[in-house]
C-alpha cells in the first residue's frame, strides 16, 4: 500500500541514480519514497534508460540512422566487443547514424554539422540570431491585461508545434476559466519523433526564449510553477538549459522552473502520458476528457506546450500578433523544419508556415540522388511521393492528403530505398514504443510489423491482406494518437508505392 | 457508483439507440445501458475499479464525437445520443475480437481456450466471424517461478485489461501486482518477479475473481471446472465475525470453488480474503469432527448429543473449579466467533465460573 506522503514523483530519478532497476534499487527506492515495490518495479520497466541495468552503447534506430546503414554500425561497434543496445530516434537525424556512449553522451558517424537558417532579424526564433536575455516581453506583458496577451495569441494564429496543431490561445484561456487556482505549466521538451530535432537546436541555441515564453505563460494563466520534461537522451541540452535558468534566475525569481528528465519513451511526448510520468507512474495516455486544461499535472489545471510553441510567445509580444501571423505562406507564423536523408545540407531551417518541399529541399542545399518519397512530419506521418513536392507543408493541407504536418521532422528518401524496409523500420518503432495500455495498438502495431517483416523474407503479398482492416481498427479503436497512426507508414507506402509490394522472388 | 458528496446529481434524459432513458450526471453510457438492458459487452470494466478504457471492447458511437468513445469511461450528459450497434462498431468487433485471437491461447475449435474461469473473451468471439489472423507471439513471460499455493497465472491469456493490478490497488490497497515493460512485452508482474508469498500479496483471491478471460485462476482448482455441472450453495463464511457471503460451488458433494456474490450484492462487496476464498479443504478432511464426542471408559471417542456433551463439559469445569479453585480455569475462544459470542464466553469465565482468565486468540 502507498504510505501517506509517499514522494512519488521521484522514483524514476531516484532509479537513475541507482543505476537503474534492480530489486536491490528497488526496494531502497520504495523505502525512501513510500510507493510499494511493485509500483516502482513495474514504473521503471516501462522507460528503457532505467529498465535495464549497466552501461552500453544506445545506437539509434530511426529511420534516417537506418538509411545511413546503423545496422552496418551495430555490426562493427559489436565486432569492437561493446554492447550495443539498439533503441529508438536519438533527434540527431542531421548527423545519423547516432549514438549515446556508455556514459550518455551523444557520438555520431555522419555530417559533422548541423545547418540553421543564418542570422535574420525578422524571424521569431531566429535560431542564429543573437541571444537575447533582457526578458523584455515578459516586463512588457506585466503591463498588459491578460485578456489582451491572450487576444495578440489569436491575432497570430499560433498553432501548437508538436503535432496537433491546436490553437495556443484555446489552452491560455480554457485554463483562465477554470476555477481551481492552483494551476501548472508544463512544457513538453520530450522530443522523439523518428525525423525531428527542432527543439534540440532551439534549446542549444535559443532557450532563454522557451523560458521568456513559458514566464509568460505562466504569467497570465497565474501559475507559479514551470516544469519542463525534456527528454533523457538530450543530456547537453539538459545543461544548456540548466545553466540558461540559473543564467536568467534574477529575470524569473517569480516562478518556480523545474527540469524533468525523461527516461526513453517515446510516448511521453503525449500530453497526459507525459503527465503521468511527472507524477512518477508509467507513461500510459490517459482518456480524454477531461483535457490537462481542466484536470492535468497532480489533476489541476495544466497548460502544455511544445518548445516551439512556447519560444515562438516573446516575438509575438514584441511585434504584435498580425505580424507573426504574416509570416506564414499558407497558414500563420514561421515555422522550424527539420530536413534529414538525402539532401544536401540536412538541418533546422525557420520558413514560412506552408513552404513546399522543393522550397524547403532549396535552403537545404538540394536533393541527393533522385528523391521518390519524403515523410513530411516523423513515422507519425508515413510516407508521401515525390510527386507531391509542391503540396504546402501545413497542418490543413498535409491532413487532407492523408498525412500529418506533426512535428515538422522531414526525411527525404531516394531510389537507393526500398519502401517496404523504410516502412518496416517506421513500424518496429511503433511496436517498441506502443505503450501497451490498449488492444488496438499493442496487438495492433506488433501484429504489422511481424506481417511487413515476413513481406519482405517471402516476398507474398498474401502476408498483408489483414493489414488494412488491423490499420483501420488501430485507428478507430487506439486510445491515443500512436496508436490511432502507428499504421500509416504502411498505408500510404502500399498506396503510393503498390510496386514496391508485388510478389518479390 | 461513487458520487462526490459535493456535487448535486440532476436527472435527465439520453438516448440510447433512439430510445429515450433516464440517467444521472456522474453515471457512465454503460451504467444506463445496463439498467436499461442493453447490452454493451467489456472486458476491462468492473464497477470497484475506476474505468480504464483500456480493453476497448464497449466503444460506442456519440453523437458529435468523431471517434468511437468507451462507454465503461463516457460520462453522461443530457440530451446525448449514444448508438450501441451500426455497421461500423460492428466492424470494430470484429477486427478488434480477432486481434485479441491473435494474441491469445485457442482451443481445437480456434476460440480462445477456457480454463478454470469462464472466459469472457472467448464468449465475445463466438460473436463474430473471425478474422484468423496469424498469431503475434507477444513476447510476454509469467512467473513460472513462481510456488505459491493458490493463485497461478498464465500469461497466454492475459489481455493486459489490468483489472487485476488495479483491484489488487484500489480495492485492496496491497499493490502485490504491476503492469510491467511495455508495447507487447507488457505483462503482469510482482516487485523482482518474486512469487506472491514474497510480496505483500495476501493471497486474498480477488484478482482471479476480476480476471475476464481465465488467465488467472486457482491453482488446486479442477482443470474442467467450467464444464463440471455444480451446485451453487450461499453461505456464511465463519472463519471470523465479519459475515462475508460466500458461494459454494459443488460437484458431486464436494465443495470445488469458492466465490463471493456479485460485489454490490452483499456487505463483501465482491471480495474475500485467503480463508474465505482457498481454505474449503478442511470441508471433506477425514480428520473434521461433525459431531459431538465424549472420551468413554474405554478410552475411545463415541458420539453424544450436545446436551450431553454440555452436560459433561459443566460437570468437568465444576469439579476442577471445586477441587482447585476458579482460577485454576481458563477459557480461550476463537476468532472464529462473532464480537456477540466472545462475549458470552468472558461471561461465562467471569460470572459462571469466577475468574478473569480469559482470552481471545486474536487478542495478543
Amino acid at each position: 500500500m502507498q504510505k501517506p506522503n509517499a514522494q512519488r514523483e521521484r522514483i524514476i530519478e531516484l532509479l537513475e541514480h541507482k543505476g537503474g532497476v534492480t530489486e536491490q534499487s528497488v526496494r531502497e527506492v520504495a523505502e525512501e519514497t513510500g510507493v510499494p515495490q511493485a509500483d516502482i518495479w513495474g514504473t521503471g520497466l516501462f522507460y528503457t534508460l532505467v529498465a535495464k541495468p549497466g552501461k552500453r552503447v544506445r545506437l539509434c534506430d530511426g529511420l534516417t540512422c537506418q538509411m545511413f546503414g546503423a545496422d552496418k554500425l551495430a555490426e562493427e561497434l559489436a565486432a569492437q566487443g561493446k554492447e550495443v543496445e539498439r533503441v529508438s530516434c536519438l533527434g540527431q537525424c542531421d548527423l545519423a547514424p547516432a549514438s549515446l556512449d556508455e556514459e550518455m553522451e551523444l557520438v555520431t558517424y555522419g555530417k559533422v554539422e548541423t545547418r540553421i537558417t543564418p542570422d535574420d532579424p525578422e524571424l521569431p526564433l531566429n535560431l542564429a540570431g543573437p541571444v537575447d536575455m533582457s526578458y523584455s516581453a515578459l516586463a512588457k506583458v506585466k503591463t498588459m491585461p491578460a485578456e489582451e496577451v491572450i487576444d495578440e495569441l489569436k491575432a497570430a494564429g499560433l498553432q501548437g508545434r508538436g503535432g496537433a496543431g491546436f490553437p495556443a490561445h484555446f489552452k491560455w484561456n480554457s485554463l483562465r476559466e477554470q476555477p481551481e487556482t492552483q494551476r501548472y505549466v508544463v512544457c513538453n521538451a520530450d522530443e522523439a519523433e523518428p525525423g525531428t530535432f527542432k527543439d534540440r537546436e532551439l534549446i542549444l541555441r535559443q532557450s532563454h526564449k522557451m523560458l521568456e515564453g513559458l514566464a509568460i505563460a505562466a504569467h497570465v494563466v497565474q501559475a507559479k510553477e514551470i516544469y519542463i520534461y525534456l527528454r533523457g537522451e538530450y543530456v547537453n541540452e539538459y545543461r544548456v538549459l540548466e545553466s540558461a535558468i540559473n543564467e536568467a534566475s534574477s529575470q524569473l525569481a517569480d516562478y518556480d522552473i523545474k527540469i524533468v528528465k525523461g527516461h526513453g519513451a517515446y510516448i511521453c511526448g503525449e500530453e497526459t502520458a507525459l503527465l503521468e510520468s511527472l507524477e512518477g507512474k508509467r507513461g500510459m495516455p490517459r482518456l480524454k476528457p477531461p483535457f490537462p486544461t481542466v484536470s492535468g499535472f497532480r489533476g489541476k489545471p495544466t497548460l502544455i506546450h511544445n518548445v516551439e510553441t512556447i519560444a515562438c510567445v516573446p516575438a509575438i509580444i514584441h511585434r504584435g500578433g498580425a505580424w507573426f501571423n504574416s509570416l506564414g505562406k499558407t497558414e500563420a507564423g514561421s515555422k522550424l523544419y527539420c530536413i534529414s536523408g538525402h539532401i544536401n545540407a540536412p538541418g533546422v531551417y525557420e520558413l514560412p508556415l506552408g513552404v513546399s518541399l522543393d522550397e524547403l529541399v532549396e535552403a537545404a542545399g538540394g536533393y541527393v540522388g533522385n528523391p521518390i518519397a519524403f515523410s513530411p512530419g516523423g513515422a507519425s506521418s508515413g510516407f508521401l511521393p515525390i510527386s507531391q513536392r509542391e503540396l504546402p507543408l501545413d497542418f490543413k493541407n498535409l491532413s487532407e492528403a492523408g498525412s500529418m504536418m506533426g512535428s515538422a521532422g522531414v526525411v527525404v528518401i531516394n531510389d537507393t530505398v526500398d519502401m517496404a524496409q523504410a516502412a518496416k523500420w517506421q513500424l518496429e518503432f511503433f511496436e517498441r514504443e506502443s505503450c501497451g495500455q490498449c488492444a488496438p495498438c499493442r496487438i495492433g502495431t506488433r501484429y504489422i510489423h511481424r506481417q511487413v517483416d515476413k513481406y519482405i523474407q517471402l516476398g507474398d503479398p498474401a502476408t498483408l491482406s489483414m493489414a488494412e482492416d488491423v490499420g483501420w481498427e488501430m485507428e478507430e479503436g487506439s486510445i491515443c494518437g500512436l496508436g490511432m497512426v502507428a499504421a500509416k507508414p504502411l498505408e500510404s507506402a502500399r498506396k503510393h508505392f503498390p510496386e514496391a509490394f508485388k510478389v518479390r522472388d | 457508483m461513487n458520487y462526490p458528496n459535493t456535487k448535486k446529481i440532476d436527472t435527465f434524459t439520453i438516448q440510447l439507440n433512439g430510445k429515450s432513458c433516464q440517467a444521472m450526471s456522474g453515471e457512465t453510457v454503460v451504467d444506463v445501458a445496463r439498467r436499461e438492458g442493453i447490452e454493451i459487452p467489456t472486458l476491462c470494466h468492473d464497477t470497484r475499479l475506476e474505468p480504464a478504457g483500456a480493453c476497448r471492447v464497449c466503444l460506442v458511437e456519440v453523437e458529435g464525437q468523431r471517434r468511437l468513445q468507451p462507454g465503461c469511461a463516457w460520462k453522461v450528459h443530457p440530451d446525448m445520443k449514444v448508438t450501441t450497434e451500426s455497421d461500423r462498431i460492428q466492424k470494430h468487433r470484429t477486427v478488434l475480437y480477432s486481434m485479441y485471437m491473435a494474441d491469445h491461447e485457442l482451443d481445437a475449435d480456434g476460440l480462445p481456450v477456457e480454463t478454470a474461469n469462464t472466459n469472457q473473451l472467448r464468449e465475445l468471439c463466438k460473436t463474430i466471424e473471425p478474422m484468423n489472423l496469424e498469431p503475434v507471439e507477444a513476447p510476454r513471460v509469467g512467473r513460472p517461478g513462481d510456488e505459491n499455493p493458490y493463485i497461478e497465472f498464465k500469461p497466454d491469456l492475459c489481455i493486459l485489461c489490468a483489472r487485476c493490478t488495479r483491484y489488487c490497488d484500489e480495492v485492496e490497497a496491497v499493490n502485490a501486482i504491476t503492469l510491467a515493460f511495455r508495447g507487447s512485452e507488457t505483462t503482469i508482474s510482482t516487485a523482482g518477479e518474486r512469487g506472491l508469498i514474497d510480496t505483500s500479496c495476501e493471497l486474498c483471491g480477488g484478482c482471479i475473481d476480476t480476471c475476464p478471460t481465465g488467465a488467472l485462476v486457482e491453482k488446486k482448482a479442477p482443470k474442467n471446472l467450467v464444464s463440471l455441472e455444480t451446485k451453487t450453495t450461499r453461505s456464511t463464511c465463519n472463519f471470523c465475525g465479519v459475515g462475508c457471503q460466500l458461494d459454494l460451488h459443488s460437484h458431486n458433494g464436494r465443495v470445488v470453488k469458492i466465490t463471493s456474490p456479485e460485489p454490490g450484492e452483499t456487505l463483501n462487496d465482491g471480495n474475500l480474503c485467503v480463508k474465505g476464498r482457498f481454505a474449503y479443504d478442511f470441508v471433506h478432511h477425514e480428520d473434521r469432527i461433525t459431531e459431538p464426542l465424549i472420551r468413554g471408559e474405554d478410552g475411545e471417542l463415541h458420539p453424544v448429543s450436545w446436551d450431553e456433551a454440555i452436560a459433561a463439559v459443566a460437570e468437568g469445569l465444576t469439579k476442577v473449579k471445586e477441587r482447585h479453585g476458579a482460577d485454576s480455569l481458563g477459557f480461550i475462544s476463537s476468532s472464529r466467533c462473532t464480537g456477540e459470542e466472545n462475549y458470552l464466553m468472558q461471561k461465562l469465565s467471569r460470572a459462571a465460573f469466577g475468574t478473569n482468565n480469559i482470552h481471545q486468540c486474536a487478542a495478543t
